[in-house]
């Protein structure tokens, strides 16, 4: 058997976090979605549909991937997953029969076998192919998760975390850990790696549920982690009140106040200031101070911008959702539901308004477009230096296509929030 | 050299647009400073609009020497002809 993960038509619901990667890529719990499809097929050849201008990165980062091949589902029997399946552990079992997992109408998973995709492949790709396979084999109902919305990831987080610290063959505190840091709960749920160091008079919290410190993380004195919890390698935790159902990605520096959220990876949030119910990207860096609202003071849900309508989220509690590359300064005021696109620059001082187009600054009250793509490339290179990794070719080629795809939508912001006169002669 | 009144119109809209006066009250002595009370942010975004508008890089050094609106027009007019040769 081989394993399809796709993206369907539905990434544009997850911007702004989709528009530098995959949904599959999207962290939900200690791993990306795609890593736990993996995992639940040991060995299983892995081929990953994607938008085109994704490709060239994922492939940069996963060397070898077979990416956006449909000739390479020939010949074998192919279980096709929804990159936007949150598959835990039972929920994706590998069927006998053929057969279209829907979750409502959209299709969770499909399976199969080798005749059937061979004559049904086209040239006219995934999608077509997709739809031909749901016509034609018999359907059933799932009760996967499938990831609809960035709130949706943060929702799932805890049971994610839970799944994955499950997942772990050899847990325990198998690091250094200080005897005057403490496990206040049942320190079986706690996991840190050989390589991650706990200091002194941290407390690691487990009434709740789990905590995973992966290799190369420290958490320094005065900490205190509550789980579910999952702090990524090579990540820092500094005096951090890390609040329960937080995934921490790697080589994040994360201090303040963080409750509920999902910080992928290589972002910064170093001083107080709260970050809560919240999906922050790569390369982020969070000012001191920075604050975000999780909770109307009416307590009714909260709505959020995406594509241009306004959407109720149904949830009550809903933080920010910011892209990557962005960097908001010292003292913002993230309003509830707030979304903030990719390679933004974002100054404090007052309250954010609650959709900020990718590429632009905001200050002084409004949103301009700021310093332009090349300098902002720049700037951007700098930053990923600092961490020891090179912006490579095919990353400045997604975001050249990203700043492009989001120029019209930059424009219309832009022409509002203009004002001042120019004084007499 | 027919394109020169373009590129000064084009100049000042993206000037108006930026500091949100009327092109038509700027005048080449207009001062970015004392006039239109421009902070660094103001320049880098002026910077960056014009260097969309021409598809041209503009130096920081370069940007720092062009204080008035003239300077900035007949700087733009170089760049363009020079970019034309």
């Amino acid at each position: 058997m081989r394993l399809c993960i796709f993206e369907d038509g539905r990434f544009s619901d997850l911007y702004p976090l989709t528009y530098s990667r995959p949904a599959f890529d999207l962290r939900c719990g200690r791993t990306r979605l795609y890593e736990k499809i993996v995992r639940l097929f040991p060995g299983v050849a892995t081929a990953f549909f994607m938008r085109g201008y994704l490709e060239p990165l994922f492939k940069d980062r996963l060397e070898g991937a077979v990416t956006n091949d449909l000739d390479a589902l020939r010949g074998d029997d192919v279980l096709f997953v929804n990159g936007r399946a949150l598959a835990l552990k039972g929920t994706i079992m590998p069927p006998a029969e053929e057969v279209v997992a829907l979750r409502g109408d959209e299709i969770a998973y499909i399976y199969a076998k080798r005749e059937t995709v061979g004559k049904l492949i086209s040239s006219s790709g995934m999608d077509e192919l997709l739809k031909r396979l749901k016509a034609q084999l018999s359907q059933l109902s799932t009760g996967v998760d499938l990831i609809g919305h960035p709130w949706d990831l943060v929702r799932n987080n805890p049971k994610a975390i839970v799944d994955d610290f499950e997942s772990i063959e050899r847990r325990g505190v198998l690091g250094k850990m200080s005897p005057r840091a403490e496990i206040y709960g049942d320190a079986e749920r706690v996991h840190v790696a050989e390589t991650a160091e706990i200091h002194p008079f941290v407390v690691l919290d487990t009434h709740s549920g789990p905590i995973m410190i992966d290799g190369k993380a420290k958490v320094l004195p005065f900490s205190r982690i509550e789980g579910p919890c999952s702090i990524g390698s090579g990540s820092m935790i500094v005096r951090g009140n890390v609040r329960e159902e937080v995934s921490i990605g790697p080589m994040c520096r994360i201090g303040g106040e963080i409750e509920a959220s999902i910080v992928h990876g290589y972002s910064n949030k170093y001083h107080t200031g709260f970050l809560g119910h919240a999906y922050v990207g790569e390369w982020v860096n969070i000012g001191a101070l920075t604050t975000n609202s999780d909770l109307k003071n009416d307590y009714s849900t909260v709505d959020v911008y995406i594509n241009g309508n306004l959407y109720d989220t149904g949830d009550t509690k809903v933080g920010s959702f910011i892209g990557d590359h962005t960097k908001l300064g010292i003292g913002c005021l993230l309003n509830t539901g707030t979304m903030v696109g990719v390679g933004c620059n974002l100054l404090g001082g007052e309250v954010l308004p609650k959709y900020i187009p990718s590429f632009t600054w905001f200050a002084r009250g409004k949103i301009s477009r700021g310093s332009g793509f090349r300098r902002t490339v720049e700037a951007e290179r700098r930053v990923m230096l600092r961490r020891d990794v090179e912006m490579s070719p095919s990353h400045v080629q997604m975001l050249q296509h990203i700043y492009d795809e989001t120029r019209e939508d930059r424009e219309n912001l832009i022409k509002r929030g203009r004002g001042r006169s120019i004084p007499e002669a | 050299m027919s394109n020169l009144p373009s590129v000064e119109a084009r100049v000042r809209n993206i000037i108006a647009e930026q500091f949100g006066v009327k092109a038509e009250s700027l005048r080449p002595e207009t001062s970015f400073m004392k006039d239109l009370m421009a902070e660094s942010i103001d320049t880098v975004e002026l910077i960056a609009a014009l260097e969309e508008e021409f598809n041209v890089e503009i130096p920081d050094e370069d940007a720092e020497k062009n204080q008035t609106v003239g300077q900035v027009i007949e700087y733009m007019r170089k760049k363009v002809t020079d970019k034309g040769h």
